[in-house]
């Protein structure tokens, strides 16, 4: 007998399956590097998350408030605007007016671009414009305007008292402005908000925000 | 991959890199300043504004908050790298309606001996729906002036409220708002590119000052 056939390995005529043994380790082995890829992947990716999280196009809140209540307003559906109604969900909100010749249609423009790419979860994110021109935007002026842009959209308004105490908790700023034909135009800030799921005001994005960053935006904070 | 966790965890411990935190959307308004024209919240934005709250004429109060606003500027000037963001300061009086000379006097007189190379110092008035909405609604501190006590807030060039001071405590008002418009300063001069990574996790880890 040779030392090669005392080696573990070496073929015997008692051994049914010669080949099998070595399958099984190396199946133990294979299955040992799939499960420390799977548990190295889990814990990269939750580093990562946690070192890199969403990269927000908008500023994020970092503790985050209760949103500021606007039951003062009425909503299009005739209604005080009742917030908590969307909990669970997100709301987007903004302050404009239906006389608005650039900015508020173009931004209600992008929202419905962004909402529109979350597919099913595009009913979770509520769209709400509050008028900082009450003395025009009528709630039936304010549906209209709204509408136009996505039929899920509501509009909001009140008091001009109201609405100021409204815009100066969420940041807004708002004056009549410099007259246009008949009319007058209105100067105010162009951000929007979202208020997230918990009901707080959780990130403000500029008016320029691009429809694909925000609705990336949206759907982390759903 | 463990690197990256026992990185991330030293991070978290030693926080080498310090941030103010985003508090919440300072408020929109449109007030008066000392010439009769309206400033508007808008005319601060791309700015850090260090905002203080005061009637006019209060005695030892107001002065020690005169005082440590133009100890910040003057301070700031030397000791601060804001990467070329400018720092203005706000003061927001409270009471309704101050008469324009008098808010001048008092806007002149805080300015004595600053240097030449000051940023601005707008003093606001208006009526006392406007001061109550921006002091109370926005800002959250009395708009009383019976109630007043020197009280700061630091907002940055988006609009966003990054520091509240509305006690004073052992360390001095202006060192501690120096130490934080520095602390704000380097999260301004690093906006993007790999030291922003940093900035963004001290963020995440609320590595705060």
């Amino acid at each position: 007998m040779t030392d090669l056939d005392q080696t573990p390995d070496s073929h015997t005529d008692g051994d049914p399956s010669p080949t099998r043994r070595p399958s099984r380790r190396w199946f133990g082995i294979a299955l040992k590097v799939v499960i420390a890829v799977v548990v190295l992947g889990v814990v990269a990716t939750t580093a990562l998350r946690i070192l890199r999280p969403h990269a927000y196009a908008g500023t994020v809140m970092q503790a985050p408030t209760e949103a500021p209540g606007l039951d003062e307003l009425v909503g299009t559906d005739g209604e005080p605007v009742d917030l908590a109604q969307y909990r669970g969900d997100v709301v987007v909100l903004f302050f404009g007016y239906t006389s608005c010749p650039d900015v508020c249609p173009t931004t209600l423009t992008m929202v419905r671009q962004a909402r529109d790419s979350l597919g099913g979860d595009a009913e979770r994110v509520h769209v709400v414009m509050v008028s900082v021109d009450p003395a025009r935007d009528t709630l039936e002026r304010l549906r209209d305007y709204v509408g136009a842009f996505d039929p899920t959209f509501t509009g909001a308004t009140g008091e001009l008292a109201a609405v100021e105490r409204a815009a100066a908790e969420y940041g807004i700023f708002f004056a009549k402005g410099g007259p246009v034909g008949d009319g007058y135009t209105v100067d105010h800030t162009a951000s929007l908000m979202a208020i997230d799921t918990d009901g707080k005001l959780r990130v403000v994005w500029p008016a320029a925000v691009e429809p694909d960053r925000l609705a990336g935006d949206l759907r982390e904070l759903l | 991959m463990i690197v990256l966790v026992v990185a991330a965890m030293a991070f978290a411990i030693v926080q080498p890199v310090k941030v103010l935190p985003r508090l919440r959307p300072a408020p929109g308004y449109a007030l008066t300043d000392a010439n009769g024209d309206r400033f508007t919240s808008e005319d601060a934005r791309g700015a850090i504004t260090l905002y203080t709250f005061m009637p006019i004429g209060c005695g030892d109060e107001c002065d020690r908050a005169v005082t440590t606003m133009r100890e910040v500027r003057e301070r700031a000037a030397t000791e601060i790298d804001l990467g070329g963001v400018e720092l203005r300061l706000v003061t927001v009086v409270l009471g309704p309606d101050a008469p324009l000379p008098v808010l001048a006097d008092a806007a002149a007189a805080a300015d004595a001996g600053a240097p030449v190379v000051a940023p601005d110092w707008v003093w606001l008035t208006g009526s006392a729906t406007q001061i109550d909405n921006v002091v109370e609604l926005g800002f959250r501190r009395s708009a009383d002036p019976a109630d007043f006590s020197p009280s700061y807030a630091i907002v940055d060039g988006w609009g966003t409220i990054r520091g509240e001071y509305r006690y004073s405590t052992l360390l001095d008002d202006a060192d501690k708002l120096l130490r934080h418009l520095d602390v704000l300063s380097g999260e301004l001069r690093h906006p993007r590119g790999i030291t922003s990574f940093a900035y963004d996790a001290a963020h995440a880890f609320q590595c705060y000052p």
